[in-house]
């Protein structure tokens, strides 16, 4: 029974990490669009004489949809940013039981309130079909903010699988692994200078 | 309790919770929606009627259409780029045969490529650790000092962040409304200034204890003029070429920085492929040959066509980019710049913009909040209480961001307590272009400084384990003392920083 649920919890916690991380690595490619959209922008202004109207709003969207859809899949890799000098020297099952109470009483309620005002701030965007106010061309400015309500409600889902991994560790006394992912080039190159020591110890006893 | 004592101890509360660890961009959001609440709070008012909602979801989408902003994720995509471009051994190969034969070569080197690496990259930990797998077994292997080699090491590598392009003076920039171009300016002569403090430092140093950094041994250094020539060129022409567009574009206002960077990391995607392609193979050489020889010859017409009004036309301008986008596409055929490198560009790029802009989204809401209750004029009120002059105001301000440097890193510093400094800069006639720059050279303490020093944990370990912690950490104290006896020879003369940006920009 207990090692059913343990499944059980295991996929659901699995089914919400691989959620945000496909919206976030999809709206991560958004980076190519940016740079691709500012270059062309640079070369028709200077080489044809024939600067674009939308690249400015195009520019900003792009950009806010980016960090917007990208912040649940951050919190996914626990790679927001944390004050974590003592919390680094702390057993896991405290910083476990630290990190669960913030979350009920921070995290909670701090993210439901985005994706609450978010929600009638969207709605009011999209009756009116809002549009930018910085150029002729009439780029519509709705979906981004339609982003607003959406970013908050998969922050608040992660957020659940968070408070999840808290209550694993809290039982097992250590944190649940999280799914394979690209690291920063120091993670990575780290991890394996300790691999490679590990295995010269080995092979000197053994 | 008045208001403003409420905000001061919504600060208070705040500090005690970041020591706790948590996700410091939620701590933010919700201290700034519940204080917020309160502050907001009208008796027998609907409770999801309060205007704290309003003011958080207006916060956000002030962040999220942020034209100062855009240029984090461009510039950090282009820094993930060229960590990914092989380039480095090649760059540092090429200066010790260049320098072999000063004092403490090859930590002077090592500065130099840290330095330029750093300017195009801004990604301090990944310079960091390359370094200390490249250039820290060499220097040992040379025999030079423990200290010495780890120092450089740590104090280069986290030059990047300082001089421009850095993302650190953007996120100044949208905080402080200064102009990222002028910071950009401004930052320009300290930044290069203190990298020649430490070079000028490290061959003082191996003149004066020759047996801290000995000479290499001269089959090391000896190679034929054209050999380092060409190597010269080979490995520093392509980024060097890449960081001066970059910044020349920026600085002459012909695109913003963020239309730069977009172009810089187009250039670098370039460049990755450029070094990345199997030159065995004779195809990719005639292609990058044709390649360098056509543009010789056409970068300078097209440019005469630009601004000397010869006779211009479309199409030249539109073959010249499809001759681009098809050679290095050609290229790309077996290459070691492979699409799961690209990948890795694009998703940690997501992930780092999304740490910085939601630490931006929260401290939003929070300083609305902390400015409602009138915390920030307690904190205004109590700094002019104090009767400072200018000078102690700033001796003040800059010896709290080094102490905070010390648990904490450059993003919160910067994102959350600078703003706390910044009204008050009005009233002591201090120039925020100028205190963004003090800052900045400030911060570049916080990477080395223990307990949290990133610098030195990612050096440690890569290290060989004869190298330890201790002796890393005592090798950067000197870097420390450089960045503030820099400081304060920059307070001296506040030229050093604002020369650039008025004569550029009047």
């Amino acid at each position: 029974m207990a090692n059913n649920a343990q499944t059980r919890t295991n996929r659901a916690l699995m089914c919400i990490d691989s959620l945000s991380t496909s919206v976030g690595k999809s709206f991560a490619w958004l980076i190519l669009v940016l740079t691709t959209a500012m270059t062309y922008e640079v070369f028709v202004r200077y080489a044809l004489n024939a600067p674009t109207t939308w690249a400015f709003d195009f520019s900003y969207i792009t950009y806010g949809a980016l960090f917007l859809m990208a912040g649940a899949y951050t919190l996914s890799r626990n790679a927001h940013v944390r004050g974590d000098f003592l919390y680094r020297s702390w057993r896991p099952r405290t910083q476990a039981l630290v990190d669960l109470m913030l979350y009920i009483t921070f995290f909670l309620p701090g993210v439901s309130a985005l994706a609450y005002s978010g929600w009638g701030y969207a709605a009011t965007s999209v009756r009116f079909r809002e549009v930018s106010i910085f150029s002729p061309a009439g780029i519509p400015i709705f979906p981004l903010k339609c982003l607003i309500p959406v970013a908050g409600m998969l922050l608040l889902i992660q957020g659940v699988a968070e408070i999840i991994r808290c209550g694993i560790c809290i039982r097992n006394g250590a944190w649940p692994q999280r799914l394979h992912d690209v690291e920063e080039m120091e993670t990575v190159i780290l991890h394996e200078q300790e691999y490679l020591r590990e295995h010269e110890k080995q092979d000197r006893h053994g | 309790m008045t208001d403003p004592q409420i905000g001061i101890s919504m600060l208070i509360l705040f500090i005690f919770i970041i020591m706790l660890g948590f996700p410091i961009a939620f701590t933010l959001m919700a201290m700034g929606v519940s204080f917020g609440f309160y502050a907001y709070y009208v008796p027998g008012q609907e409770v999801f009627a309060n205007r704290v909602f309003t003011l958080l979801v207006q916060k956000c989408f002030e962040v999220a259409s942020n034209d100062v902003l855009i240029a984090v994720p461009v510039f950090t995509f282009m820094g993930y780029i060229i960590d990914r471009a092989n380039i480095l051994d090649r760059m540092f190969h090429a200066l010790q045969l260049a320098i072999g034969g000063m004092p403490g070569a090859l930590a002077v080197a090592t500065m130099i490529v840290c330095a330029l690496w750093g300017i195009a990259s801004g990604i301090v930990g990944a310079v960091v650790v390359l370094m200390g797998l490249l250039a820290l077994p060499a220097m040992l292997r040379a025999g030079y000092d423990h200290k010495l080699s780890s120092g450089v090491i740590c104090a280069g590598g986290t030059l990047g962040i300082l001089i421009p392009p850095s993302v650190m003076l953007i996120l100044y920039g949208a905080i402080a409304g200064v102009s990222v171009v002028k910071l950009y300016a401004a930052a320009f002569i300290p930044g290069f200034g203190l990298t020649a403090a430490y070079i000028v430092y490290i061959v003082a140093l191996a003149m004066w204890k020759p047996s801290l950094a000995p000479m290499l041994p001269r089959e090391e250094r000896s190679a034929s003029l054209g050999v380092i020539l060409y190597e010269i060129l080979v490995s520093f022409m392509p980024l060097t070429v890449l960081t001066i567009v970059v910044l020349g574009v920026i600085f002459f206002g012909l695109a913003t920085p963020t239309e730069s960077a977009a172009m810089g990391a187009a250039g670098a995607l370039l460049m990755a492929v450029a070094y990345g392609a199997d030159y065995s193979k004779r195809r990719n050489v005639l292609l990058l040959q044709g390649y360098v020889a056509l543009s010789l010859v056409f970068t300078p017409w097209l440019i005469g066509v630009r601004s000397f009004g010869l006779p211009a036309a479309q199409w030249p301008f539109i073959a010249a980019a499809l001759v681009t986008g098809s050679t290095f596409f050609a290229m790309m055929y077996q290459n070691t710049f492979t699409l799961e490198k690209l990948k890795e560009s694009v998703f940690l790029t997501a992930r780092t913009a999304a740490m910085v802009c939601w630490l931006f989204v929260g401290s939003a809401i929070f300083s609305s909040t902390f400015a409602l209750l009138g915390g920030q004029g307690y904190v205004e009120q109590f700094v002019l209480s104090l009767g400072l002059n200018s000078l102690g105001f700033m001796l003040l301000a800059q010896a709290i961001i080094f102490l905070l440097g010390w648990p904490l890193e450059w993003t919160e510093i910067i994102i959350i307590f600078v703003p706390i400094f910044l009204p008050l800069l009005d009233d002591f006639g201090i120039d925020p272009l100028f205190f963004g720059v003090m800052v900045a050279l400030n911060l570049q303490t916080s990477f080395l400084s223990p307990p949290v020093a990133m610098a030195p944990f990612y050096l440690k370990g890569v290290a060989p384990p004869q190298v330890t912690i201790n002796e890393i950490f005592r090798g950067t104290m000197p870097y420390i003392w450089i960045v503030v006896a820099f400081m304060a020879l920059m307070y001296a003369f506040p030229g050093m920083a604002l020369w650039l940006p008025k004569y550029i920009y009047g």
